[in-house]
């Protein structure tokens, strides 16, 4: 297996953990069916195909991702297909669109990027179902007790584990200096 | 002509927009009308939930822990309170042995192969639950393969915690009864007063107290806080007699039009790894 291949596979590794991790942050500590409006939830597959499209620079390895795991998002927790499958390339195409505008990446503008992005696919996610009548929640309600503590949750963890997801994610992605 | 298609991101745009409304449209058509989704879908959920499962235990192990320590802190409370019902239970255990033979015996007298309250059960453990604001489901390591049907309700321990919406092989999605979602499935329930039971539809939840809110009452005249509510089997897919709450309180809509009963939810919807599906011996009609 070359160095290609390798790095890759952990980009799916990584992709994947994250997409179980989701479940599982919901399932055993943000599970609060019995009482409360506020909804809150996590987002750490967002947060790594992020991370990844401000280091990856092939579009369509991008756009296959998004369209993948989007694709596998919807089926196994939404069981509604094409709202993550659309929403996730749209957002990693969009990172990739305007990436050239920062010089360097840094954590500041990793988070901002990372703000618009959940925000892009929360509220992306809330019209497409409003839209089909699946939800009936009002938008203010929805920026209330949904986008607002979802967004801020993200963004603690995302300041928790910017630095290990960082490097880690510029190992997985440089491959090309190893190679040589 | 030659102009207008010379757009390519609106071409992009315009696809992108069909793409999406045409997915969303079939997959909802297929929620709706369909028993199981597509094959396809099935065994991709199937691996993803095989896979999930690895990650699952450990986690549903931590949780299993934690529940069981705050377990011991309240012991000692609980235990002085338990005692206090023992005797009651054992007599009662007694009586409802007597019964169900009782039961039994008039049941072949008079050639009844099913009633509503007669059902079996499945055990399945938790995977996960879905990272959405409003698809409350969780995802259950049983489905076709041990028998699970579209529209199964499903308990945790104490009481109905939802149904299930959706079956794949080997894995299915169970909607929580605290899903405020106009489009879904009502549960038939009746609370046990000690005139007459009183029938009603399970419709709503209230987040705000984490309460269940019953709608459609016969009458209210009877009902006190504290009495149970059961399912009552009408509809013909929940059995009869799963138990559902106690009253807390019935109010008035904002029009002062119709009464609503308040119930406290007795399934305590935190702390559990392991759920029971209820299949019904009796099946209603399509």
């Amino acid at each position: 297996m070359n160095v290609k291949t390798r790095k890759i596979t952990g980009q799916v590794i990584l992709a994947l953990l994250a997409f179980y991790l989701d479940g599982l942050m919901k399932w055993s500590f943000l599970n609060n069916m019995n009482t409360g409006d506020i909804i809150i939830v996590p987002q750490l597959m967002l947060m790594v195909m992020v991370m990844l499209s401000m280091r990856i620079s092939t579009r369509r390895q991008l756009i296959l991702y998004g369209v993948i795991f989007g694709l596998i998002y919807d089926s196994y927790y939404f069981g509604l297909i094409g709202l993550y499958t659309i929403l996730l390339p749209l957002a990693m195409v969009g990172v990739d669109h305007y990436k050239f505008l920062f010089v360097k990446a840094n954590m500041g503008y990793e988070i901002s990027i990372y703000f618009l992005a959940l925000t892009f696919v929360q509220s992306g996610v809330y019209i497409l179902e409003r839209l089909l009548q699946q939800i009936n929640v009002n938008a203010m309600d929805f920026i209330t007790f949904t986008l607002g503590p979802t967004l801020l949750w993200n963004m603690i963890v995302f300041f928790i584990l910017y630095i290990p997801l960082a490097n880690l994610s510029d190992w997985l992605v440089k491959y090309r200096r190893d190679s040589k | 002509m030659q102009k207008f298609f010379s757009n390519k991101k609106l071409i992009i745009l315009m696809l992108i927009i069909i793409v999406t409304f045409g997915l969303l449209a079939v997959s909802v058509n297929i929620k709706d009308k369909k028993s199981t989704p597509p094959v396809v879908q099935q065994v991709g959920n199937d691996t993803v939930s095989i896979v999930g499962g690895i990650f699952a235990y450990p986690t549903n192990a931590v949780k299993n822990a934690t529940s069981e320590f705050s377990d011991l802190y309240n012991t000692y409370t609980e235990n002085r309170r338990l005692k206090a019902k023992i005797g009651d239970l054992a007599q009662n255990q007694a009586r409802l042995k007597v019964v169900q033979e009782e039961n039994k015996k008039l049941k072949e007298e008079l050639k009844l192969n099913a009633t509503l309250t007669d059902y079996s059960s499945v055990n399945a453990s938790v995977l996960s639950r879905s990272p959405s604001s409003w698809q409350n489901y969780l995802t259950i390591n049983r489905g076709q393969t041990s028998g699970l049907k579209k529209n199964m309700p499903v308990m945790s321990g104490k009481g109905l915690i939802g149904r299930i919406v959706e079956v794949d092989k080997i894995s299915s999605k169970v909607e929580l009864i605290s899903t405020n979602n106009e489009l879904n499935d009502k549960f038939a329930a009746e609370i046990q007063s000690t005139n007459k039971n009183i029938t009603g539809v399970i419709s709503k939840y209230d987040s705000d107290s984490g309460d269940l809110v019953m709608e459609n009452v016969t009458s209210t005249k009877d009902i006190k806080k504290g009495q149970k509510v059961i399912t009552s089997g009408l509809g013909g897919v929940t059995p009869r007699g799963l138990y559902i709450g106690k009253v807390s309180s019935v109010k008035k809509d904002n029009y002062g039009m119709t009464n609503s009963v308040y119930i406290v939810p007795a399934a305590e919807m935190r702390n559990f790894t392991v759920v029971t599906v209820i299949k019904s011996s009796v099946s209603g009609e399509e």
